[in-house]
């Protein structure tokens, strides 16, 4: 037996490609001429089951488990996540707060939760960060970016 | 994006082109900030480069008081562009850049639910005359040759064209259904490579606007076997139209023009139509007309409702005997 | 003889201290459009536009022209120093340039990503001045079973990208290959995997998947632990901060390939500076001595591709001035700009515009060597970048990918893309899944589905148009050597080892 994780992306893909072969057959195969929209999602989902099988077995004849790779700590794929939900929050914020103040609530988390910094630091950092996106992307370059209702 | 760059560009080349607003007619709605112009393809699409020639004739020409931005809206078809207009319910400093497809597009894709119905048309601008172009070195030199070529080897000729609902294919479709002849449509998305895979003799025939023809004509490229219009064409006095040809089918428009967001008050479309009367008789608009060969195309108020409604119940006639999925 | 007397005409055009100065704002701005992603040439172009109508047609073009060949040497900025990239051009270069970068680096992957978008970028003028038209007419022998080779081609690139299991390369390459086909069906006008939501209707852009995947991902990674996981190195001294004597000897050959690949692909109308990036890496790795080391930092995995996609605009140049056919959104619009300007652009433009013309082609020698002055002192000017604290650095790059990914075209649900195609990405790194092939896929599969859908339709269905044609068929024996090539290999170390064994 090889890795679960290898196991684990295998069952994941194969599942994924039978969603989209079944997702394909609901399409015309064949349109006028040719082939229709169908065709290439069919033969991708396909393609995609058999890879997936492929890699279960192959990693089910795999004697060793591949040593190379160090184990990954729950904790830190954890600490990932936290970062991560951060930034969907703050994609979330985008609308209701605009980009300037979103970043910047983004910035406070990222450092106070996961760097533990103090806050101070934080502040200005995220406030610099808020200033120096709205002068460079807002004032000097001219993109609209999502803005409040204070016009930021 | 668009009203900042502008504003950094003007003051960094110098080069102040707003209007100086000479025009502060009677009518009671005066825009008091840029105007945001939508169309619904990418920069360099088709109806891009139209809004944008629009908006610098106008401020040449002085017909606003503001500038005008173009926004890009790109995607299913006009769908985004639409319902954005949609989104924008009540703005008076918005308006759209229609074409065809925004008729045509939401009968045929069940998730583009906002029809052109359900926007405040302004005017219509031009229509956009087309010809039928085969490859210079090619046998058929009148539609005649090319239709009973088609129906000696049916589905062996091509045609090259962009999307399914757009005008090269209805063109195709209405000639099918009237002489029975059967030819193959092939898409491809950019202008660049229609012209491309007709010239490299990869297809047989395209349709194609005049202006853009001329060059590979004069160039000995290519040859004009008939123009989709009902008279002949000013700048193809020699190219007889399909009627004259004898092949009699509805003349399918590709019109441009304005239309504004649901629910604008009355004095908007007012200020409007009055702005477009103004800028359909300058100079400077008749001589993009002439440039581009264009047919003016100027309608506007219970006509154009009646040409949309027109177009939409004959469209649908069309893609449904083309066997096309008319959704609504 | 001729090309000499025109080109001093051209000089004589471009070098007046009027066109100077547009050529100088055009690569200027260029640059700057370039470095910030999700703000590419043709929008910028578009913009300009009304501020070309009071100009001098020639200045203006040379201008507009600027503006789109400068794009191409600001895109790696982003890419090699925070992995973020900054136009679809430039995903490739995040491979080695990031990897440099994060071994100290940074300078060098800059300086040769200037170095070589220049030499290219010239190699693709000398091109577009010296061999147009006969390279026009060979581009439009490419109709659609030519195109699907190519993509055929294009996807064997997977070997070289795939990292340490060619499997899970080829099922990140199918899973690119599905997002490609997400969207409005251009045949047929049916939705496909659209989940109802009309966004989607247009398909999924690219710059969102791989700002996605690289940078928010990478931006992940980093998180994993307290003060990131190792701060980057940035030596002091400027020696280290440009590439070496080395460094350009071991790019010679890249330099060639990225030259030649990027203008012959540029020239074709429907492939584009994408394919041609991924082509001359691929090429690069094939024929390097060491390919294993590739996706580890390499100093050519940098060269090849930035130099393929600047040489890839000398070509695209090709079809839009000697054809009137335009390749791309950005020469769609230069097209546009001659037609409101009442010229003529098409199979005659070179010879009732001379000045024009070879005005152009001269302002583009002159244009690629202000691009390289102007950039290269920016270089340790950037580099500086990366001595910035991570706590600070990783913020600001998430939120030049929310500028970056929103700035396509300002929609919000992008942005919720982007933060999905994040944890994709950030998956696919703690599962060993390789991010390249997944972009490749993705940059291809529209194409490809095209091009075989179209030919298909016009051979009525038979799949032999595809092989019968002499230049298809060249094509995919290509793909076929480059797929066998690594079994053959794999035999080889089998039974070299086996041989050992029995000793």
């Amino acid at each position: 037996m090889g890795e679960k994780k290898e196991l684990l992306s295998g069952i994941c893909l194969g599942a994924f490609g039978a969603y989209v072969s079944i997702e394909a057959l609901n399409l015309p195969y064949v349109s006028e001429f040719g082939p229709g929209p169908g065709f290439f999602p069919l033969w991708i989902g396909i393609g995609l089951t058999l890879l997936s099988l492929l890699l279960i077995l192959a990693n089910f004849f795999a004697l060793t488990p591949d040593e190379s790779r160090e184990r990954q700590s729950r904790l830190s794929i954890g600490r990932a996540l936290v970062g991560w939900s951060g930034l969907i929050l703050a994609i979330g914020l985008l609308q209701w707060l605009g980009f300037g103040l979103s970043l910047a609530l983004l910035t406070l988390f990222l450092i106070l939760v996961l760097e533990r910094r103090p806050l101070w630091t934080a502040l200005s950092v995220a406030i610099g960060l808020a200033l120096g996106f709205h002068v460079i992307f807002v004032l000097a370059l001219g993109l609209s970016l999502p803005s409040g209702p204070w016009g930021f | 994006m668009k009203r900042s760059w502008y504003c950094l560009l003007l003051i960094t080349s110098g080069l102040v082109l707003s209007g100086t607003g000479d025009f502060a007619h009677a009518a009671a709605f005066e825009p008091t900030k840029p105007i945001e112009a939508v169309v619904h393809t990418g920069p360099g699409g088709g109806s891009d480069i139209f809004a944008r020639a629009i908006a610098e004739l106008m401020q040449k020409e002085k017909t606003i008081s503001q500038r005008m931005q173009v926004v890009n809206k790109s995607g299913g078809g006009s769908a985004v562009a639409m319902s954005y207009l949609v989104e924008k319910k009540g703005d008076t400093h918005t308006i759209g850049f229609f074409t065809g497809v925004w008729v045509t597009n939401p009968l045929t894709t069940a998730a583009a639910k906002v029809m052109i119905s359900d926007l405040t048309p302004i005017v219509r601008l031009v229509l956009e005359p087309a010809v039928f172009a085969v490859k210079a070195d090619s046998p058929y030199k009148t539609m005649k040759d090319f239709i009973d070529a088609a129906k000696r080897n049916p589905n062996q000729l091509k045609q090259s064209g962009g999307s399914i609902t757009g005008r090269d294919n209805l063109v195709r479709l209405v000639i099918e259904k009237a002489t029975g002849a059967k030819w193959v449509f092939v898409s491809f998305p950019s202008g660049g490579e229609r012209i491309a895979n007709l010239l490299g003799g990869h297809v047989d025939a395209m349709v194609i606007e005049p202006q853009e023809a001329g060059e590979h004509i004069k160039a000995g490229n290519m040859r004009v076997i008939a123009a989709l219009t009902d008279k002949r064409l000013p700048s193809f006095p020699n190219v007889p139209t399909l009627k004259e040809q004898g092949i009699d089918v509805p003349v399918i428009p590709q019109a441009r023009g304005i239309l504004a967001p649901p629910g604008v008050p009355k004095e908007v479309i007012l200020y409007w139509e009055g702005v477009f009367e103004r800028f359909v008789k300058s100079a400077g608009w008749k001589q993009y007309l002439e440039q581009n060969q264009f047919e003016d195309g100027y309608l506007k108020g219970p006509a154009l409702n009646k040409f949309f409604d027109e177009l939409a119940v004959k469209m649908r006639e069309v893609l449904k005997e083309a066997g096309a999925k008319v959704v609504r | 003889m001729e090309a000499l007397t025109n080109l001093l005409l051209g000089f004589s055009v471009a070098l007046t201290p009027g066109n100077l100065f547009w050529c100088f704002v055009g690569v200027f701005l260029g640059t700057v459009v370039g470095i910030l992603p999700g703000l590419g040439p043709a929008a910028t172009i578009a913009m300009l536009l009304p501020l070309t109508f009071k100009m001098d047609h020639t200045a203006a073009i040379i201008m507009l022209a600027g503006i789109y060949y400068g794009s191409k040497y600001g895109g790696s900025t982003t890419s090699i120093l925070l992995n973020v990239p900054g136009e679809s051009a430039s995903v490739v270069t995040c491979l080695d340039g990031y990897q440099m970068a994060r071994q100290g680096r940074a300078g060098p992957a800059l300086g040769i990503s200037a170095i070589a978008s220049f030499v290219a970028g010239t190699v693709g003028v000398i091109g577009l001045m010296l061999i147009a038209p006969p390279v026009a007419r060979f581009a439009l022998r490419f109709g659609p079973p030519e195109y699907f080779a190519l993509m055929v081609l294009g996807l064997t690139m997977v070997v070289f990208l795939a990292g340490r299991s060619m499997i899970k390369g080829l099922l990140a390459m199918l899973v690119g290959l599905w997002l490609a086909g997400v969207g409005t069906d251009l045949f047929t006008a049916e939705s496909r995997f659209t989940f109802g939501h009309m966004e989607l209707l247009d398909g999924i852009d690219f710059v969102v998947v791989s700002i996605g995947i690289f940078a928010v991902a990478e931006v992940m990674v980093n998180m994993e632990s307290r003060g990131g996981a190792e701060l980057f190195r940035v030596p002091r001294g400027i020696r280290n901060l440009m590439p070496t004597l080395k460094d350009l000897k071991d790019c010679r050959f890249a330099f060639l390939n990225g030259s030649v690949i990027g203008f012959l692909i540029g020239v074709l109308p429907g492939a584009g500076s994408t394919i041609a990036s991924f082509l001359s890496y691929g090429a690069e790795k094939a024929f390097s001595r060491y390919p294993e080391k590739f996706g580890t930092g390499v100093i050519e995995g940098v060269a090849a591709p930035e130099g393929a996609n600047n040489s890839e605009t000398g070509g695209a140049l090709v079809p839009l001035l000697t054809l009137g056919i335009p390749g791309s959104n950005a020469t769609a619009i230069l097209l546009a700009a001659l037609i409101l300007w009442g010229i003529k652009p098409g199979p005659l433009l070179i010879q009732d515009h001379p000045a024009l013309f070879w005005g152009l082609v001269s302002s583009m020698y002159v244009g690629n060597v202000m691009l390289l002055v102007l950039n290269l002192p920016l270089v340790p000017l950037f580099a500086q970048i990366l001595r910035v604290p991570y706590f600070i650095l990783y913020p600001g790059i998430l939120g030049i990918s929310v500028v970056g990914v929103y700035s396509v075209s300002n929609s919000l649900f992008d942005v919720w893309m982007l933060g999905l195609f994040g944890i994709l990405g950030y998956a696919m790194r703690k599962l060993d899944f390789p991010a390249a092939p997944l972009v490749l896929g993705m940059v291809l599969g529209d194409g490809m589905e095209r091009a075989l859908r179209q030919s298909l339709m016009m051979s009525q269905g038979h799949l032999s148009v595809i092989v019968t044609r002499p230049l298809s068929a060249t094509m995919i024996c290509l793909a076929l050597a480059i797929l066998i090539m690594p079994l053959v290999n794999k035999v080889r170390s089998f039974r070299l080892k086996a041989v050992e064994q029995d000793v």
